[in-house]
């Protein structure tokens, strides 16, 4: 019980950060591999405000999500102009260095020792309705017209610039708002870990998110949240597999895109209509005729 | 003024030059034909009225105002609407949501009502919502309003692509190649469509198509662009006749 409590900590935190690389890569078509950076941003930010300056949680969570999403427009300007293979390599550069900026500034953040005696005030239950809100916002988002010129601009940039999107503003703030969710995934992962290293970021993880999105689908936030939750779950119940884990996962996802390109669920949402078409597929198939 | 105006346009790519001095004055309620062979650059001077491209010298104005040096997108704020050669419908989006993405500009919520089901945010899309069947309902395209657009046959996903240039409000729709790729039952249903909205609407229509038959039938005055230059311009009878039409369509007599 307690290591499901634990595991289900874990994807609670990590589905946070995947809505946010659902919003940008799933919607919009951006990859980043940068965005654990923003997860440290957050982190760090939030752990440091609370021991170093006393503040209370709550605000320190917001000025640290403030201070992510203020860094996200100065990186996003040159990133919503690039076209998408260049969006990985400056988001990549950007990942690396704010890890290297986190040891040279060990005077603040520990260096290479990490953030230590973070207060553990965050527990299960607060991740999950985390998790609960931070999707519902997601799924919002989707069904705006955010979430539509989102994937217009995804499906052609140049047609919805003919229809009057304006392509950039839509990428600045899928960017903006997968910045602000990574990094609250960073804040809860502080506060419930009460430690926090510099090697946590790399580009590996923000690379284990892209792969999570892609494995559920990239198309359907349902998918993606499944991609989170079972490849979270899978390493930590076959711990004999630890070792292989990036293997199991390789295989995984190439099985899944040689035979369902677009993932486990590909444009399916758990929808209350979708799911009443699911069951009655009797008047679905009246319909077609 | 005409609601229209290029004046003098050119463009070249490196040492082609695809548009030599472009004029055009279209006034509301006409439907203007471009026509010419392939190459002859008339896909260009849509995508320079349209701002893909800024042409090298020449200007365009819509309605009193200079839109030559805008970006695309308020290009088509300003007033100009389009649709394209090889249809370009948005993958990954119902019908509905297709015509509905290119309301969104005008909608009015701000990120809350983004993320939020905000009073603001439901009449705003109850708004757009409203709007785009109205429009699905005048290309016809009302009862495929959830399909996926890329299982529609040719003709019907250019009708979604008319409907989601008409709800962006255009003073002046572009339609480029309408025809390519129908059947002649979709031609003749298309040649309606057009006759209609042109009529209802009162727009400028600007067309670019390869069957003479419908340019000839429905256009006012017909542009014939041939290397990049216009080469004739008027009535349908008076290009028909023009010898350099001939000339560039027939080749010349020996």
């Amino acid at each position: 019980m307690k290591l499901f409590l634990y595991v289900l900590t874990q994807v609670c935190i990590t589905l946070v950060s995947v809505c946010g690389i659902y919003i940008l890569t799933g919607l919009t078509g951006m990859f980043s591999l940068g965005s654990a950076a923003f997860m440290a941003i957050g982190a760090y930010v939030s752990g440091l405000l609370v021991l170093k300056a006393g503040l209370n949680m709550y605000a320190a969570f917001a000025a640290a999500i403030i201070f992510s999403v203020g860094i996200g427009y100065v990186i996003g300007f040159p990133i919503v102009r690039l076209r998408r293979d260049y969006i990985s390599l400056v988001t990549l550069g950007f990942g690396e260095s704010i890890a290297q900026l986190i040891l040279l500034l060990s005077q603040f953040t520990g260096g290479a020792f990490g953030l230590i005696g973070v207060p553990r005030r965050v527990n299960v239950w607060f991740t999950l309705i985390s998790a609960v809100i931070v999707i519902a916002i997601t799924a919002f988002f989707k069904t705006s017209k955010f979430g539509r010129q989102c994937i217009a601009v995804k499906s052609d940039e140049l047609a919805a610039q003919a229809m009057g999107i304006n392509a950039s503003r839509v990428k600045m703030t899928a960017f903006l708002m997968s910045c602000a969710l990574t990094s609250f995934a960073g804040c809860l992962y502080a506060f419930y870990v009460g430690y926090v290293g510099p090697t946590d970021f790399g580009w590996k993880k923000s690379a284990d998110w892209v792969i999570m999105v892609f494995f559920g689908g990239v198309n359907s936030l349902t998918g993606s949240i499944f991609g989170g939750a079972f490849l979270t779950f899978l390493p930590q119940y076959m711990q004999a597999l630890n070792k292989y884990r990036y293997i199991v996962y390789a295989v995984l996802v190439l099985i899944i895109l040689n035979f369902k390109p677009n993932g486990v669920f590909g444009e399916w949402e758990l929808s209350p209509r979708n799911l009443k078409r699911l069951f009655s597929p009797k008047k679905n198939r009246r319909e077609d005729v | 003024m005409a609601l229209l105006e290029i004046r003098h346009i050119y463009k070249n790519f490196g040492g082609l030059r695809a548009i030599d001095d472009f004029s055009l004055e279209a006034n509301a309620g006409e439907i203007h034909g471009i026509i010419g062979p392939n190459g002859a650059g008339k896909t260009t001077i849509f995508n320079t009225i349209t701002g893909v491209y800024h042409p090298d010298q020449g200007e365009v104005w819509l309605d009193g105002n200079n839109i030559t040096k805008l970006p695309q997108y308020k290009i088509t704020h300003m007033g100009i609407g389009r649709t394209f050669q090889n249809i370009r419908i948005f993958k990954g989006l119902t019908v509905e949501e297709n015509v509905m993405c290119a309301f969104d500009p005008q909608s009015k919520y701000s990120i809350i009502g983004g993320i939020l089901p905000t009073p603001n945010r439901i009449r705003e899309e109850r708004r757009g919502r409203e709007l785009t069947r109205q429009y699905l309902d005048v290309v016809g395209m009302l009862g495929y309003k959830d399909e996926k657009p890329e299982n529609l046959s040719y003709g019907n996903q250019r009708k979604v692509e008319i409907a989601r240039a008409l709800i962006c409000k255009p003073k002046v729709l572009l339609l480029d190649e309408p025809a390519a790729g129908l059947t002649p039952t979709e031609v003749s249903e298309l040649t309606d469509l057009i006759r209609k909205i042109s009529a209802d609407f009162g727009f400028a229509i600007l067309l670019i198509e390869h069957r003479l038959d419908l340019v000839m039938s429905i256009s006012d005055t017909i542009h014939v662009q041939n290397f990049g230059k216009t080469i004739a311009s008027g009535t349908a009878k008076e290009v028909q006749n023009d010898p350099a039409v001939i000339e560039a369509y027939l080749g010349a007599e020996e």
